[in-house]
């Protein structure tokens, strides 16, 4: 047994790096983060207060800027705005977290429930930054987090705003969220409000499996956790599965990295045909969100 | 719970999957793969019954697919360690490494987990989803192979 004891002592002496402990807390937060992320049940309208408060904070710990960025104008109705978080410890350690601003909805309260969901979301970032900030320049580690949104869609009808927070350190985006808005009727639409009623669920499931599937037969550079792996193989998209809608009225779900593939894949989109759907639309004219 | 066990494990984990991907940024692709797999799973169908069994067989999956997807950069990165290595590490068995290396993998593991991680068969046959008599044959079976590549490498 004197080989095995070799082989052993071989394996053993792995040298573990000190990366480890880093990214094995990084992917742990990564999925509390993303509980955290989803828009919370209590409409809270963000206050001027609160942002002072935490401007305020941040000038205490770190040099820090903040910008009110107006955009162009975006449509005709509903302009976006911006702010930021920018701390720039050292050329490793820095974050770059912007917020998108709505303004000019007719809806009030959605506007406000908007802009308090994407303040939370950054202000959360940050925090997390903050906290793990002072580990990592001891260990002199890399931290980078690069945050913001862009305007997926903007007709007179509609606007798809997605966020993302991307993991400097890792390599492509982390997560990608979605939110689409009627600019006409001042409503965020979601994906259950397309539909007559839940069968959407099956149909966009077994559409994006077969798709997995056929990609990864065509192309091996392509892996989906999709088939005999039991753990973690895609079964179901969530009832509110992230998405949006194209220009052209296409329906479009995203997957976050690591959601249904290995991190490589990175965050992964499926622009559904909309033949496979139009029976089960609310609305499958040309009138509708989602256009033949 | 499952996260407690991952920050405890964390090593032993990466051992594992280095000892697939024989580098350093591929093991900690795999451990951060299999960890979020792992959550993601736990998230949706609760506890598993034997939480290191599980997380062992989801790490090991992800592992084989990663080197099965990444078989090039692999044996370049291997063929460098062994050359960087060879300079200064004399005491170290290289037969018996490379013959551990040539092993497939479905007796590679069941040696690295019952020799190396200390499980036990019957816990290694629940990670692999394999029966008892199953594991205990291919452990055999690895280990006369890692013999039997001895002896012919002294024969040369």
């Amino acid at each position: 047994m004197n080989k095995l004891d070799d082989l052993k002592k071989i394996y053993d002496s792995t040298e573990i790096t000190d990366e480890l402990e880093f990214k094995v807390r990084q992917s742990i937060r990564r999925t509390k983060l993303k509980n955290g992320m989803q828009l919370g049940k209590k409409f809270a309208i963000a206050s001027v207060a609160s942002l002072i408060i935490f401007t305020g904070m941040v000038n205490i710990n770190q040099s820090f800027a903040m910008a009110m960025s107006e955009l162009p104008v975006i449509g005709a109705v509903v302009k976006v705005l911006s702010y930021r978080f920018d701390v720039i410890e050292n050329d490793n350690v820095n974050a770059d977290i912007e917020a998108p601003v709505i303004s000019g909805l007719e809806d009030e309260v959605l506007e406000n429930a908007l802009n308090e969901k994407y303040y939370e979301e950054s202000k959360a970032l940050y925090d997390d930054f903050i906290e793990e900030m002072g580990e990592i320049i001891e260990m002199d580690g890399h931290l980078g987090v690069d945050s913001g949104y862009v305007v997926m869609t903007d007709t007179d009808k509609i606007l798809s705003i997605g966020r993302y927070v991307v993991n400097t350190v890792g390599s492509s985006s982390t997560t990608v969220q979605y939110d689409t808005i009627d600019k006409e009727e001042g409503i965020l639409i979601t994906l259950p409000g397309l539909f007559k009623d839940d069968a959407y669920i099956k149909r966009l499931s077994d559409y994006i499996i077969e798709t997995m599937k056929s990609e990864m037969a065509n192309d091996d550079s392509k892996v989906y956790w999709v088939g005999d792996d039991q753990f973690s193989s895609f079964e179901s998209i969530d009832a509110n599965q992230s998405f949006y809608i194209t220009e052209e009225g296409k329906l479009v779900l995203s997957f976050d990295k690591y959601e249904i593939a290995p991190g490589y894949m990175g965050v992964i989109t499926f622009e559904i045909p909309t033949e496979i759907i139009s029976d089960l639309l609310v609305n499958s004219t040309d009138e509708g969100y989602v256009k033949p | 719970m499952l996260q407690q066990y991952i920050l405890k494990n964390k090593e032993a984990h990466y051992k594992m999957a280095f000892s697939y991907t024989k580098s350093k940024e591929d093991a900690l692709d795999v451990v951060q793969d299999s960890i979020e797999k792992a959550l993601r799973s736990y998230k949706k169908n609760g506890a598993p019954d034997h939480l290191n069994s599980w997380f062992y067989r989801i790490l090991i999956n992800t592992a084989i697919d990663y080197t099965r997807k990444n078989k090039r950069i692999t044996l370049m990165e291997q063929e460098k360690m062994e050359f960087l290595l060879e300079a200064e590490d004399q005491y170290r068995n290289f037969d018996l490494e490379t013959a551990m290396e040539k092993l497939p993998n479905a007796y590679k593991t069941i040696i690295v987990l019952r020799f190396f991680e200390d499980l036990k068969i019957s816990d290694i046959a629940e990670v692999l989803g394999e029966n008892v008599n199953t594991v205990k044959t291919r452990l055999y079976k690895g280990l006369e192979l890692l013999k039997i590549e001895m002896k012919e490498d002294d024969n040369e």
